[in-house]
């Protein structure tokens, strides 16, 4: 019994200790953290609605983002990152005093929207298309929610882009592969890649199915790519080229024969922002060179 | 009555503990008060200050207080469901997920997540929520019963087959719940990390006040047990011959476990080891005199949950690590000790 008091005031002590080195940290905290006077501090949990803000001249105003918010890269210094959606918690994002959070319906996970809900700050959530009327709808609407009203220009800019993209003759078939470690997924329909290569003037070599599913050796020979496609990290990560080409199933595809590999930002290809037109036709310019 | 005294005093040594550590956790997390305490802001909360800001009021009161609730009430849940299958299986070794009572439970609760989710919006927030509960109840009751079936004879319990039968089960629902997974759609069912690592970020005080509920009842039967398992441990005749009725005592701690154990699952998915670690813990200081160490691991495994949950959440700042991963990591080795100790005895 005597030890048992001993070692639970031992615990007291120490515990009382952590407390409040633990406030200390959080006061000095507090002072680090000054943002500029601004009509808004918004968290945007999208990678495209975060360029939208971006692009729209509110970049200032952003406090926090997910992990695909790549664009503009000076927001890595100026707005905290909260780390992948799935995983993310109410409280970080509370933590860094948000007036307006801003997400997309495509990748928030319903308990946490549940919780942003109920914590009285306002959120917005938009409904994502990955078509070229969707994009616009998706900038007109966030621009709406953050009142900027000269969103226009960045419409005009996705169709002054647009006109770039160059007819392919033959319709090169498009492999996505989405690399991430030893996990290798492939874009069906309804993706943002699917969207992409269609806007390029490709076609997805997936027809079968919706979504990402796992790659398997004997679908990439069926699908029968002319080209494969890649995020830039992705590629890097699967070992280059040399490490594409030795992917189940790639040696016996056209796009395996002939050695054609492309890869693009992850960013620009997925986020359906305002970057739009620039990536279709970066998109366009690769598959021109890789069809010849 | 020294011995009531006794326990008294260690039950009430341990809640101080755990307030404690409650304290901590509270003034624990990334959001900042603006110098104030989280402590001192939970106080405005409970004093209805007009003054406060909702964000601040959110955070301490539906974020930190929520989640240390759930932590509390679950791991006290955890813990005293292992206790009660060990004295009921009279071995160290049985807990909810070790014999497949979780696995069960997660399959019956993602089975449920997936149809309901098609009439769930009509539904109210309580009746969603039992929903998934009762079918998690079921769930670990159909394991509970089919292991019970399949290892014990006559009374005895072949800890072998205690054992197997928790790997078949926890295999077949594994391979279930993943396949839901694969082809739902429907976002209602929580990832694969979740039902196998558990997590309390989706503490709310309407599943608090649910798991609280369930814990009333349960401790309600299952804690003056404890002198009918100090007499099963003599074997179930010579309970028998004590006036205990057995086959009464054997029903309600499958009930009851198997409810404890459901609801648990349905919340917060599958915390591994709980029912392990507290138990083994408290056998060291009173050996198997579950008078002691039933009502103490009701107390200590809330302590385990609470330290294991505000680790989680504070050590990767600002995403957490799933909790199971740390009660794995403390139950791993508690269970490969209790192997080694009975080695003899399992072979």
């Amino acid at each position: 019994m005597k030890k048992f008091i001993l070692a639970a005031s031992v615990l007291v002590a120490v515990y009382s200790c952590k407390k409040e080195t633990g406030t200390k940290q959080g006061n000095a905290a507090e002072t680090t953290s000054e943002t500029p006077k601004s009509t808004h501090k918004i968290v945007t949990l999208n990678g495209g609605i975060t360029e939208i803000v971006a692009a729209l001249g509110h970049e200032k105003e952003i406090v926090g983002t997910d992990v695909t918010s790549t664009y503009p890269e000076s927001l890595k210094a100026t707005a905290k990152d909260l780390g992948h959606m799935r995983s993310m918690t109410i409280e970080p994002i509370m933590a860094v005093k948000p007036s307006l959070i801003l997400a997309s319906d495509k990748d928030i996970n319903p308990e946490l929207m549940g919780k942003i809900k109920s914590s009285g700050i306002q959120a917005e959530v938009f409904r994502q298309e990955f078509t070229v009327d969707g994009t616009k709808k998706l900038i007109a609407d966030v621009a709406k929610a953050i009142g900027s009203a000269d969103y226009q220009k960045l419409n005009d800019k996705i169709d002054a882009d647009l006109k770039q993209v160059q007819p392919i003759a033959k319709k090169p078939k498009v492999l996505f592969i989405y690399a991430r470690g030893n996990m290798l997924m492939v874009s069906g329909k309804n993706t943002p890649m699917d969207a992409l290569i269609g806007l390029a003037g490709g076609q997805n070599a997936v027809v079968d199915f919706e979504d990402f599913k796992p790659l398997t050796p004997e679908a990439v020979v069926k699908a029968n790519p002319d080209v494969l496609f890649f995020f830039s990290s992705g590629l890097e990560g699967a070992g280059g080229n040399e490490g594409a080409l030795k992917m189940p199933g790639v040696a016996q595809t056209n796009a395996g024969k002939n050695k054609k590999i492309i890869a693009m930002d992850g960013g620009l290809v997925s986020s359906f922002g305002p970057r739009l037109g620039e990536a279709a036709v970066g998109l366009n310019k690769l598959l021109i060179e890789n069809t010849k | 009555m020294k011995t009531q005294s006794k326990l008294y005093g260690y039950i009430t040594i341990s809640a101080i503990l755990l307030v404690i550590i409650a304290v901590w956790s509270l003034n624990t997390g990334v959001y900042d008060f603006g110098g104030k305490s989280a402590f001192d802001v939970l106080g405005k909360v409970i004093q209805g200050d007009k003054g406060l800001s909702l964000s601040d009021k959110y955070v301490v009161w539906d974020v930190r207080a929520a989640r240390i609730i759930m932590a509390i009430l679950i791991g006290s849940m955890l813990a005293v469901s292992g206790t009660g299958l060990q004295g009921l299986f009279k071995n160290p070794l049985a807990t909810g997920d070790l014999i497949g009572l979780t696995s069960g439970a997660t399959l019956l609760a993602a089975i449920a997540i997936v149809l309901g989710g098609h009439f769930k919006q009509y539904l109210p927030e309580a009746v969603q929520f039992s929903l998934v509960g009762i079918s998690a109840f079921i769930g670990s009751l159909l394991s509970m019963m089919l292991v019970y079936r399949i290892s014990t004879s006559g009374g005895k319990t072949n800890v072998v087959m205690m054992l197997l039968s928790g790997v078949a089960i926890t295999a077949i629902g594994f391979s279930i719940t993943g396949f839901l997974i694969y082809i739902s759609k429907d976002d209602q069912l929580r990832d694969l990390t979740f039902w196998n690592l558990g997590s309390l970020a989706a503490a709310t005080w309407t599943k608090n006040i649910i798991l609280a509920i369930v814990l009333i009842i349960s401790y309600f039967i299952l804690l003056p047990k404890g002198k009918a398992l100090n007499a099963m441990m003599l074997g179930e005749k010579d309970a028998q011959h004590l006036g205990i009725n057995v086959e009464r005592l054997k029903k309600q701690i499958i009930i009851i476990t198997a409810l404890m154990v459901g609801s648990c699952v349905a919340f917060s998915g599958t915390i591994g080891f709980v029912g392990l670690i507290v138990p083994y813990i408290l056998r060291f200081l009173f050996k198997s005199n579950y008078v002691f160490i039933l009502p103490l691991s009701a107390v200590f495994g809330s302590i385990l949950l609470l330290l294991a949950d505000t680790f989680s959440r504070s050590i990767v700042e600002p995403s957490e690590l799933p909790i199971g991963i740390l009660t794995a990591l403390m139950g791993g080795p508690i269970f490969i000790a209790i192997l080694v100790k009975f080695k003899k005895s399992l072979s």
